[in-house]
């Protein structure tokens, strides 16, 4: 290891000796409630995060159950879920209102919030040379929108008629009507409400982001000298704040249909033989709508995942990334095609099959950025001096599900293969695979590398290896085997499936995927136990720079106050991948480019 | 948990040069408007989405041609001109306002902020009578069930149909109970008390006599969605400018008080400013969307 | 926090000329172009009046109206606004997402206008009875 690791270490000595120079009194509610530190805000975020991912991954395991074993009872779901299981057997409305907040509760509050509320504010200021946020004061505003968005949406679990259950889509006709389902009453309307809040949480986020990301970089940190995780985080932010009001409009739109009898969304609806005066809306409107903002969603949730796993990746096959303009200009070209391709998800709804064909060219340009990406990864390990840390495993499973899920999205992207697979279990594999699981080891990746710097202590690799293999595998068992089903036209979000003579041969693959699903979902209680451990009794890191990174973020203290460096920020002066250069293991941006090297 | 803090005296932030030559208030409030731009953009591409999903729809030459204190004079675009000149009025009147805060001139932005104020309360006032006019609505439709009534503009149901023809018209007012022709009659010949009473005594026949005698145009029920649209959109863009208002005067408030003369710059009056811009923006939009085409 | 929102690193743009004088012909300039606006949509008002109202010509007008509020939301962003005084970056982010309007509003119309043909011809929701007999026969029977 070269003189340059050191550096930063005489910061470390004088940590204790400068306690009690805050420069205001904190105290235990400005510093953990209310505090506008981003690096206590990222945690906040992350262990609300948390929290939501056990209650939606506990969603998916009850109602796995009644897709493994549709015969059988469990008393002891009675015992929990009250009316809802009735001798011990999943109602069937239930069963719609868990799969509904399984996805809502993932897609947005986990990894959406979870995801890049926390890495977004923990890593943004760090890696980019600021000591705090453009606006701290919004920044806390953003994750408190996210805690009332949390509780209202918590607290539509236990009303009366049960939370929203018309999928996590809320289409309309079932989610305007009032009466079209017992998820359809309040619970629908606590959904909105607190997607309302949800979105205001995630604007004022993502304009931080944003602006800090343009406006507070160090001296010398140009925008191409970024990581590519602020790379990543920054497009992740374009993507929320352009596509968040569209959902925002649509809501209120459909709000105003619930409640005032307006016709945005309805025309020519019969109800138990009455005709309803609502007359010259579309339904589909509400889907172009939605998916306005569905389709950037899904690179909302995996472009930080993308950005992490390539700082991981470089960071510990000890070499630069390779291609770094490639890897931003493909980040660009996603984020644009992102907003270009919404109605893919609609084409059998009678969208216009010549529109379509626009969508099927657009979708499958996709895959040119994409695959460019997952060259770079694979090039980026090639000979690679490889460590084989916990956080290094997870970008590599994410690198391999990105690849397994990304594949099955170009049969979906076409729209005549589509019109087969559509609302099958092939779609429930591919976007688990692509952007679920996958991002979630993109959560995991960034977790195990960057915990020593969020809390000085090191996750227990035990634990750790433990999780990342039965989950890879797990996640495999689970979703490998459902695109059999759905290319055998086994269609997603139904109750059961014991009436139809062909998906009978299901029934002992059903069963086997909810018994891996109970597994994998044990192991990340596993996780969570880990973190938790290792946060009050986990090995001390002893050193500011543990992994030999050169991004800004390990030239602050191991436990940086708030305002992160204790004197000056400092200068950059190179970009963040110069891995295995003239000799030098790693050079971190703050070293001046010397007199020998190849210039920067 | 040990941690460690900055001294009082660190600089927050030693970048050199703004990138952008702006303030990072200044960057956001640009970026938030851009949001806000989608939410106003995907509110009116559905509406013109739905728009062109039907084969009629209402004809704003006739929905809004009506002015205050002129009776049922016929002026299409007139009232509505003049809301978009009082916008872009009180425009113009903030961006003077930004200009005297350049100069450091707090009797100027005093000056203009109250203009801007008063601009932003007569704009709410015109869209306050424009709702009342049409929620209360003086048209005359032919109903489903075969009957004629007077048919206000809501968002569940709107008067802007296409025009019934005549020999329709005679035979729904055959079949019209007397109540509706009563309030009918005593629409069109808009008088006080006096007529409402007498009407009520009428008989059917000599009521229908006395409508025929008006000029009456009876028209169909109009496309249910215009009315959620109208009303949605420019009651959010109403809730804008009432925002805008609300903000410009405790920018006029800070003003009266020194902050920004303590704080060296009256950068926030430039911020409020954006903001108020952005609401005259929209109108341009919203007034071309509704009104014009 | 607020120390680092204007300071030296910020240098105010220069004011053009007199400043207000540039302002009052914007103004003077919006008003003409809501004025000619006003013109067009009398005109379209009088063509809709007559017998046989053109719809190539009125399309024409309508789409006059849109390019003048065009020029009209380009003065106000640039002027009033001061966009136009920023620099060349600041102006570049905020307009290229701006360009997804574009997309975003070709598309929608579009399958609006695909929706009302669906409309009239029932093409979308009831298959025709001699392709698809059965199923016809089936969804006939469900509608109350």
């Amino acid at each position: 290891m070269s003189s340059v690791a050191t550096l930063h270490g005489a910061d470390v000595h004088g940590a204790h000796d400068t306690h009690h120079e805050h420069h205001h009194h904190e105290t235990f509610i400005t510093k953990y409630v209310f505090s506008q530190d981003h690096k206590m805000i990222a945690k906040q975020f992350l262990v609300t995060g948390m929290i939501w991912a056990i209650i939606g991954g506990l969603f998916s395991v009850i109602f796995r159950l009644q897709l493994g074993y549709p015969d059988s009872t469990f008393p002891w779901l009675e015992d929990f879920l009250g009316h809802w299981a009735k001798g011990g057997k999943l109602q069937p409305e239930f069963y719609y209102a868990l799969v509904t907040m399984h996805g809502t509760i993932l897609v947005f509050f986990v990894l959406t919030a979870g995801l890049s509320g926390t890495f977004a504010n923990f890593l943004i200021p760090l890696q980019v040379g600021a000591r705090d946020m453009a606006s701290p004061f919004l920044n806390m505003l953003s994750y408190w929108f996210f805690f009332i968005a949390s509780v209202i949406m918590f607290s539509s679990l236990f009303v009366q008629t049960g939370p929203a259950s018309g999928g996590w889509t809320i289409y309309p006709p079932l989610s305007a009507l009032g009466d079209a389902s017992s998820g359809s009453k309040i619970g629908m309307d606590l959904w909105l409400v607190s997607m309302a809040m949800f979105i205001v949480s995630a604007l004022l986020g993502g304009l931080n982001y944003i602006t800090t990301i343009l406006n507070m970089r160090t001296k010398g940190m140009s925008m191409t000298r970024l990581p590519l995780t602020v790379w990543a985080l920054f497009f992740t932010a374009v993507l929320g704040v352009l596509s968040f009001p569209v959902l925002l409009s649509g809501a209120i739109l459909l709000l105003f249909d619930r409640n005032l009898g307006t016709s945005f969304y309805l025309s020519d609806i019969v109800i138990a033989g009455k005709i309803l005066p609502n007359e010259g809306g579309s339904a589909i409107l509400f889907q172009h709508l939605f998916w306005f903002l569905g389709h950037p969603e899904v690179y909302i949730i995996l472009l930080p995942a993308m950005g992490m796993s390539s700082e991981i990746l470089s960071v510990n096959s000890r070499k630069p990334i390779f291609g770094y303009m490639a890897m931003v200009g493909s980040l660009f070209a996603i984020a644009i095609l992102a907003f270009l391709v919404w109605a893919h998800h609609m084409f059998v709804t009678g969208l216009n099959p010549f529109l379509g064909s626009f969508f099927v060219l657009l979708t499958l340009l996709i895959a040119v950025p994409s695959a460019i990406k997952v060259f770079n990864w694979l090039t980026t390990l090639w000979r690679g001096n490889i460590r084989f840390t916990p956080g290094m495993l997870f970008a590599i499973g994410f690198v391999s599900l990105f690849i397994s899920g990304g594949l099955t999205g170009i049969f979906l992207g076409n729209s005549a293969l589509d019109l087969h697979l559509h609302d099958t279990y092939f779609v429930v594999a591919h976007f688990h695979i692509v952007m679920g699981v996958a991002s979630f080891f993109g959560m995991f990746a960034g977790v195990y590398h960057w915990f020593p710097k969020m809390f000085g202590r090191y996750l227990n690799n035990t634990m750790a290896y433990i999780h990342f293999w039965v989950t890879i595998i797990g996640a495999y068992l689970i979703f490998w085997p459902m695109h059999y089903e759905g290319l055998a036209g086994m269609p997603r979000r139904y109750y059961e499936f014991s009436n139809w003579e062909s998906f009978k041969m299901f029934g002992g693959l059903n069963e086997f995927i909810s018994l891996v699903a109970m597994i994998v979902f044990a192991v990340q209680l596993l996780f969570v136990f880990n973190f938790f451990y290792s946060m009050f009794k986990g090995r001390k890191v002893t050193t500011t720079n543990p992994w030999g990174s050169n991004t800004l973020e390990w030239t602050t203290p191991i436990n940086p106050g708030h305002g992160n460096w204790v004197g000056e920020i400092p200068e950059v002066h190179r970009g963040a991948y110069d891995y295995a250069k003239d000799g030098h293991e790693f050079i971190p941006q703050n070293v001046p480019v010397g007199a020998d090297e190849t210039s920067h | 948990m040990s941690t460690t803090a900055i001294p009082t005296n660190t600089k927050w932030w030693n970048g050199g040069r703004s990138p952008f030559n702006a303030s990072y208030g200044k960057v956001m409030m640009w970026y938030f408007l851009m949001s806000d731009a989608f939410t106003f953009g995907a509110f009116l591409i559905s509406y013109g989405t739905i728009r062109f999903s039907v084969n009629n729809w209402a004809d704003p030459n006739h929905v809004f041609n009506a002015f205050p204190f002129a009776g049922h004079a016929n002026l299409p675009l007139a009232f509505v001109s003049l809301m978009t000149f009082i916008l872009i009025f009180s425009s113009v009147t903030m961006v003077l306002a930004v200009h005297e805060g350049h100069k450091m001139n707090r009797k100027g932005v005093e000056k203009y902020m109250i203009l801007t104020i008063f601009g932003g309360l007569a704009f709410l006032s015109c869209q306050a009578w424009e709702w009342t006019h049409l929620l209360t609505g003086e048209h005359v439709a032919l109903l489903k069930d075969g009957t004629l009534s007077i048919l206000p503009t809501t968002v569940k149901s709107n008067p802007w149909g296409l025009e019934v023809a005549h020999d329709a018209m005679l035979a729904a007012l055959q079949k019209t109970p007397h109540d509706q022709l009563a309030s009918i009659a005593a629409t069109l010949h808009h008088g006080g008390e006096a007529v409402v009473h007498d009407v009520k005594t009428m008989s059917d026949a000599e009521l229908i006599s006395l409508i025929q005698s008006s000029d009456l145009h009876v028209s169909n029920p109009g496309p249910i969605a215009f009315g959620g649209y109208f009303f949605g959109i420019t009651g959010f863009h109403g809730f804008h400018v009432f925002s805008g208002v609300i903000i410009n005067i405790v920018m006029l408030a800070k003003t009266k008080l020194g902050h920004f003369d303590q704080r060296g710059h009256y950068e926030m009056i430039e911020k409020a400013g954006l903001y108020w811009h952005f609401v005259d923006l929209v109108w341009v939009f919203v007034f071309l969307c509704f009104y014009l085409i | 926090m607020s120390s680092a929102a204007t300071s030296a690193d910020i240098s105010l743009a220069p004011e053009h000329g007199s400043g207000t004088k540039r302002i009052w012909k914007t103004f003077w300039l919006l008003s003409v172009l809501t004025v000619i606006e006003l013109g067009i949509g009398l005109t379209i008002y009088n063509i809709h009046k007559g017998a046989n109202p053109n719809p190539t010509l009125v399309l024409a007008f309508k789409g006059m109206v849109c390019i003048l509020t065009l020029a009209k939301a380009y003065y106000i962003v640039s002027i009033f606004m001061h966009l136009g005084d920023e620099i060349r970056n600041m102006i570049m982010t905020i307009v290229v997402p701006l360009c997804l309007f574009i997309w975003f509003i070709t598309a929608f119309l579009w399958d609006g206008n695909s929706w009302k043909i669906l409309r009239n011809t029932n093409a979308g929701s009831r298959p025709a009875q001699t392709e698809q007999h059965q199923p016809a026969a089936i969804e006939k029977g469900e509608k109350p």
